[in-house]
């Protein structure tokens, strides 16, 4: 059994270490709303698997700080149904600024596409609109992180490796991240996106002080769950590893 | 539509992550679109988080349902924070505990099982949502 000291990296896929932050209104009122809900599952799940992760909006509001750390964290896109901008606004209030924006009725109107219907089930309008605002979404994608200026040979190799599990996607439990394994509180426990976290962290916090390890500890709550019980568990493992991560850091 | 009736509030969480989110999702529409079409209606969530003044004023003025996917409860979180009563907070998760056999998979597009579970809960929220009404209307009668 590998021990808090001896970290085993277990299915760390060969992803880029910038993921790109989707959010998605998901506006239950209208069928606009239920457009931008498929077309962000489409590019987190199919366009752009490991590439994209996400949050749901409401965290904003009602999760914790880590959950509002997320635009801060992950360069972010958000995906409106309608010119009211609920994601877009709701993100930039509650977490950061995002990198780009799309407006489902914007982008039908752009693409002569009329009649959206049916927020339960979409009519052929609303498929098509899905199709063309994945579209739009998947190429802010690579955008932002930059591999529309790659050379097609170079950003094929950029693609992650290809994941088996269908039913996951990119959310912010962190499908498709980096899994570390710790021992915590005498059982083994799989941390998600921990040396992602590790990295951003120390470029912020360049001393491993209260604020850092508070920092810490709420940024790893947005990917996994900690049980308040073990709480004190993970603090002091995770911040016997940040210290391990700065040292090899350092020591480069 | 409404003729003046005292209508009630359904608010689903708009999880994107997991299935029960979608399940949640679902049961809103089969009470909003199918069950009880007359007498609720559907918030969006998202505009709570915008802080809508009209969403706010809707949670308000009328008793309101939620159904949340996951233990973080958004929903009823933000219907409490935009000064609305909920009348009944509803978690999918204790549904699927007492539904076992009906197993959610998928998000962009439910499963047979989790169509089955939402039409079980919008089925008996329905049944909470016609207590509400008569409720309010038996107050109002001599």
């Amino acid at each position: 059994m590998p021990s808090s000291k001896d970290p085993v990296e277990a299915a760390m896929p060969s992803l880029p270490e910038q993921k790109v932050g989707i959010v998605a209104c998901s506006g239950e009122e209208i069928a606009e709303g239920t457009v931008a809900r498929l077309a962000a599952l489409k590019v987190l799940n199919e366009m752009r698997r490991g590439q994209t992760v996400t949050i749901c909006l409401p965290l904003f509001l009602a999760g914790g700080e880590g959950d509002r750390a997320f635009a801060k964290f992950h360069p972010t896109i958000t995906i409106d149904g309608c010119d009211l901008r609920c994601a877009a606004h709701g993100t930039e209030t509650y977490s950061g600024k995002p990198a780009a924006s799309i407006v489902v009725t914007e982008l039908a109107t752009e693409h002569g596409i009329d009649g959206i219907q049916g927020r339960r089930c979409l009519n052929q309008a609303g498929e098509k609109a899905v199709e063309v605002a994945a579209d739009r979404l998947a190429t802010l994608v690579d955008q932002v992180l930059g591999n529309d200026k790659l050379p097609a040979a170079a950003a094929a190799s950029e693609k992650p490796a290809e994941v088996d599990d269908s039913s996951a996607v990119g959310c912010s439990c962190g499908s498709g991240i980096a899994v570390t394994i710790l021992t915590i509180a005498g059982q083994s426990v799989e941390v998600v996106a921990l040396p992602l976290i590790f990295e951003k962290l120390r470029e912020a916090h360049p001393s491993l002080d209260e604020a850092a390890i508070r920092e810490l500890l709420e940024t790893v709550k947005i990917y996994n769950y900690v049980p308040p019980e073990a709480e004190a568990s993970w603090r002091e493992v995770l911040t016997r590893e940040f210290a391990a991560y700065c040292e090899s850091e350092a020591s480069r | 539509m409404n003729d003046g009736k005292r209508q009630v509030v359904i608010v689903p969480c708009s999880g994107i992550g997991k299935a029960f989110g979608s399940v949640a999702r679902e049961a809103g529409y089969e009470l909003c679109e199918e069950l009880r079409p007359d007498t609720t209606r559907l918030v969006a969530l998202s505009k709570l988080v915008l802080g809508d003044e009209q969403a706010r004023e809707r949670v308000r003025q009328c008793p309101a349902i939620t159904i949340d996917g996951c233990k973080l409860m958004c929903a009823a979180k933000l219907v409490k924070h935009s000064g609305g009563t909920i009348a009944r907070e509803v978690a999918v998760l204790d549904s699927y505990r007492q539904h076992k056999e009906l197993k959610p998979d998928g998000i962009a597009e439910l499963n047979d099982q989790g169509k089955q579970l939402a039409r079980v809960m919008a089925e008996e929220i329905a049944e909470v949502i016609d207590a509400l009404i008569q409720g309010s209307s038996g107050g109002s009668h001599a």
